[in-house]
């Protein structure tokens, strides 16, 4: 089949829908008239009818209530519709015509706005900065309407004042604003002065839209990882310079502490050295002074020891003569008694001397008498010493001749007799003679 | 050094020849003493081939001469056994220094307790006894302090009345005290640090001072409870004579209270010597720690009242450390005397009929005057009664009383007089001051005997 063919079919196709909606129509239309007439003539009809009113009737209620609550810390805004003029109406309730009234409610309370779609670098809108850097700000703006200016701007005052009226007027000042810093002027250094400006430009901006503004506050930055990593560094870098310098500054405060110290501890051992030199002085005048006050005792000690000396010189002295004296007496004493002595001795030597003598002759007498009695005698005194004597014999001698004093070369025999008396005696006792000499010694 | 040893060999006899060769005849490198410690490297025909490490020169010792130990746990036993032997050895100090040196090398840290320092401060101690004899002839003398140096023991030589007096510095006796130890060893210890006379005479007061603080801190550490009566005893008599001098130093820094205390104490420490417990060393000891006591323990008695009427003393500072004494009756001054001595107003005293006032005066730590003024027919006098007529040093006059017709005084005296503490109680004549009565004994003297007052007997030294 060809176009031309197809062509030629569409206008019989068309006739015959026509034709069948001519009839559907009608059909339809019958029905309707014989249902209304239904509602109407019948009892049935008519209670289906007015159940079906009533049934509409709260149905509308619902829908849209007649009587609204303005709650507290809003402002109603009534607006007729068929008039156009607003209304202002304060917190209680309020009558409203269905599609009649229209009532628009706003809060006179503080609000606060948070655009989201500016807060992250890598969001759908970020800021620029000069560096033409993209940055995301946290801003919170806290607004309030202005309830002298409500009812004059409801019909121009949209629903949503945030998203309608101040997103749009701080996106455009803090665009500007921050296009006109740095990334590091935003981060830290600048961000009161930006937040000021801003706040400073928006402020009347939003007043010509019936809005107060309370406050703009920049919150988080949020910087490109990249950047912020540098950023940080950097600012670490700063942090650490600072560091420095207070580290600095006070290890300055420090060595000048620590010459106070010492300039103090200095001063304390001066003052500490002069005090324990003033208190050596002070222990020496002391012992001076001990020393000082003993003197005198040792003084008073040798004049007492010196007449102490004095005395016993005297006394020895006197003694000492006494004992002179004394010892005189006695010697005299002894002289005398020695003189005596002598004497008594003198006379006991004549005396026995005398008798001796007297012995001696009569001794002698009695050996020219008995000659051999000298022998006797010598025997006599020899006998118990000597028990055996052996001596080369003497040709006629006697053995004791020599002690006798007789010639060798004559026995005692034929020998001459001693001559006498005297001479014998002295011979046979020689201990006798020596003993005398002694004693004369 | 001695920690990378394992065997040493101790010498055991005085003059052992270190010799070069294992022969007698060899020659001597060197001539070692006791306790003198050697590195054992062989054996050889009965020598020891030894290393000398205090004089770097290797050498051969006799066997016998020698005692040769491991320095492990093992030696612990037999070194710990000699020790305990040669801590009572006399003329063995080096020789137990070496082996306390050993034994704190072998044995393990937890068996190295006070009572090795104890052993090695002993043996510190009696070797610098030893090295102060007045007339020593002990040969191997300076052998020992030799020894004993090359184990660290030090010693301090002190010029005492013309001589040297060695004093060990106390470093093991130290050691005692801050690890604990039996009483006795802390006793000993404490005793050792505290000697008087190692007390640098050259010392200034301030020093002295400190010094003594810090004797009274040492004395402090040891328990009196867990001794014997007589060696707590000598702990006292220490404690009395630091606390005496104490008093007399804070008293002189203007510290009354500190002084007062300090005396207080010193009495205190003083009554607890008992005397039927004292040993025969102690007692001079005994005797200077009491004159000490008496010439400071005005510190501690309260300040009569001023007298209403009469001549009284009044005390004002002088020039700098000056005291000046005024004699006034009602508003007249009658005599003025400045000393550099410490008045003690809690002395002053007044015969009965006023005629006489005295107070002490104490010049020195241990050497306290009496001060006499007294009224004569030409006005008042002044005269000063010293303790001795010799250099002033150690010693105290104080009154005793008074004769009823205020004629006589009574003092009592004592001081050190040719290193023996001589008192005398004495009865003197009022215009003179010259001794009419001298007895040894206040019972030896009747007049003192029945005059001396009752307040002099309840506080003096005197009458111990």
């Amino acid at each position: 089949m060809n176009v031309k063919e197809k062509l030629s079919e569409v206008p019989k196709k068309l006739s015959e829908v026509l034709r069948q909606s001519v009839f559907l129509t009608r059909a339809a239309a019958g029905s309707v008239v014989s249902k209304a007439r239904w509602f109407i003539y019948t009892p049935r009809g008519r209670r289906v009818a007015v159940g079906l009113t009533t049934v509409g009737l709260v149905a509308l209620a619902a829908s849209s209530p007649p009587v609204c609550m303005v709650e507290p810390g809003q402002v109603g805004i009534r607006v007729n519709l068929l008039s156009g003029n607003p209304t202002e109406l304060r917190e209680g309730w309020a009558l409203l015509v269905p599609h009649v009234h229209r009532l628009h409610l706003y809060s006179l309370k503080d609000q606060i706005f948070r655009p989201d779609r500016s807060t992250q670098a890598n969001g759908p809108a970020p800021f620029q900065s000069v560096e033409g850097l993209s940055l995301g700000v946290e801003i919170s703006v806290r607004y309030a309407l202005d309830p002298a200016r409500v009812a004059t701007l409801a019909s121009s005052m949209p629903e949503d004042v945030g998203r309608e009226i101040i997103e749009p007027v701080i996106d455009g000042v803090m665009r500007r604003h921050f296009a006109q810093h740095t990334v590091r002027e935003i981060f830290s250094t600048h961000r009161m002065q930006i937040q000021k400006a801003i706040t400073e430009e928006i402020a009347p901006l939003m007043a010509a839209d019936g809005v107060i503004l309370r406050s703009v506050t920049l919150g988080n930055v949020d910087l490109p990882s990249q950047y912020r990593a540098g950023l940080e560094s950097l600012l670490a870098e700063g942090l650490n310079a600072e560091k420095m310098r207070y580290t600095l500054e006070l290890k300055d405060k420090r060595v000048k502490e620590s010459e106070l110290d010492a300039e103090a501890d200095k001063v304390r051992r001066e003052k500490a050295a002069e005090a324990a030199g003033n208190e050596e002085v002070i222990a020496a005048k002391a012992k001076a002074e001990a020393m000082r006050h003993i003197l005198p005792f040792k003084e008073k000690e040798i004049e007492q020891r010196r007449l102490e000396a004095e005395a016993a010189k005297v006394s020895r002295l006197t003694h000492a003569t006494a004992e002179s004296e004394a010892r005189q007496i006695e010697a005299e004493g002894e002289s005398v008694a020695r003189r005596k002595l002598a004497e008594a001795d003198a006379y006991r030597v004549e005396v026995t001397g005398k008798a001796a003598s007297e012995q001696l002759a009569r001794d002698a007498d009695l050996i020219s008498r008995n000659p051999l009695l000298i022998q006797k005698t010598l025997a006599d005194k020899l006998s118990d010493k000597i028990q055996v004597i052996i001596a080369p014999p003497q040709a006629g001698g006697f053995i004791a001749g020599n002690l006798l004093g007789q010639p060798t070369s004559t026995g005692y025999a034929s020998g001459a007799a001693p001559k006498s008396q005297s001479d014998l005696s002295a011979r046979a006792e020689p201990s006798q003679s020596e003993g005398s000499e002694y004693q004369e010694e | 050094m001695l920690a990378t040893l394992l065997t040493v060999a101790l010498v055991v006899q005085d003059q052992t020849p270190l010799r070069a060769t294992a022969q007698e005849t060899a020659t001597k490198q060197a001539v070692l003493f006791q306790g003198e410690w050697l590195e054992v490297r062989g054996e050889r025909q009965g020598f020891l081939q030894v290393y000398d490490h205090r004089r770097e020169r290797p050498g051969y010792v006799r066997e016998h001469q020698v005692r040769v130990y491991t320095l492990d746990e093992a030696s612990v036993p037999q070194l710990q056994a000699v020790v305990g032997f040669l801590k009572d050895t006399p003329g063995a100090e080096a020789l137990g220094i070496g082996y306390t040196a050993a034994l704190l090398r072998a044995a393990p840290a937890s068996q190295v307790g006070p009572e090795l320092f104890d052993a090695m401060g002993t043996f510190a101690e009696r070797l610098a006894r030893r090295a102060s004899v007045r007339r020593s002839l002990d040969e191997t003398l300076g052998g020992h302090l030799e020894v004993a140096s090359s184990y660290g023991v030090k010693f301090t030589s002190i010029e005492q009345e013309d001589r040297t007096r060695l004093c060990y510095d106390g470093e093991a006796f130290r050691r005692v005290l801050a690890l604990g130890g039996t009483a006795q060893a802390r006793l000993r210890a404490a005793l050792a640090l505290t000697r008087p006379d190692c007390v640098d005479p050259a010392l200034g007061p301030v020093e002295r001072q400190a010094l003594n603080a810090w004797r009274a801190s040492v004395l402090e550490q040891v328990d009196t409870s867990q001794l014997p009566t007589w060696l707590s005893n000598r702990l006292h008599l220490r404690r009395a004579e630091v606390y005496a001098t104490l008093a007399y130093q804070w008293s002189r820094r203007g510290e009354a209270r500190k002084g007062a205390e300090a005396s207080e104490r010193s009495v205190r420490e003083l009554a607890r010597v008992l005397r039927t417990e004292l040993a025969d060393e102690d007692r001079s000891a005994y005797a200077a720690a009491a004159v000490r006591v008496g010439a400071s323990r005005w510190a501690s008695e309260p300040v009569p009242e001023k007298p209403s009427s009469g001549a009284f003393l009044e005390l004002s500072p002088g020039k700098p450390g000056e005291t000046c004494v005024r004699l006034k009756e009602a508003k007249d001054l009658l005599r003025e005397q400045c000393t550099y001595g410490l008045v003690w107003p809690a002395s002053i005293r007044r015969s009965p009929q006023g005629t006489v006032v005295s107070v002490a005066v104490q010049l020195l730590e241990g050497w306290t005057e009496l001060w006499v003024f007294h009224r004569e027919s030409d006005g008042w006098k002044q005269d000063v009664l010293s303790p001795a007529a010799t250099e002033p040093n150690l010693g105290y006059v104080e009154l005793a009383g008074y004769t009823p017709d205020g004629s006589r005084l009574l003092v009592a005296r004592e001081a050190l007089v040719e290193g023996r503490v001589k008192p005398l109680f004495q009865v003197l004549k009022r215009e003179t001051l010259l001794p009419e009565v001298s007895a040894e004994r206040p019972q030896d003297s009747g007049t003192f005997q029945r005059w001396s007052s009752a307040e002099w007997r309840g506080g003096t030294v005197a009458l111990r």
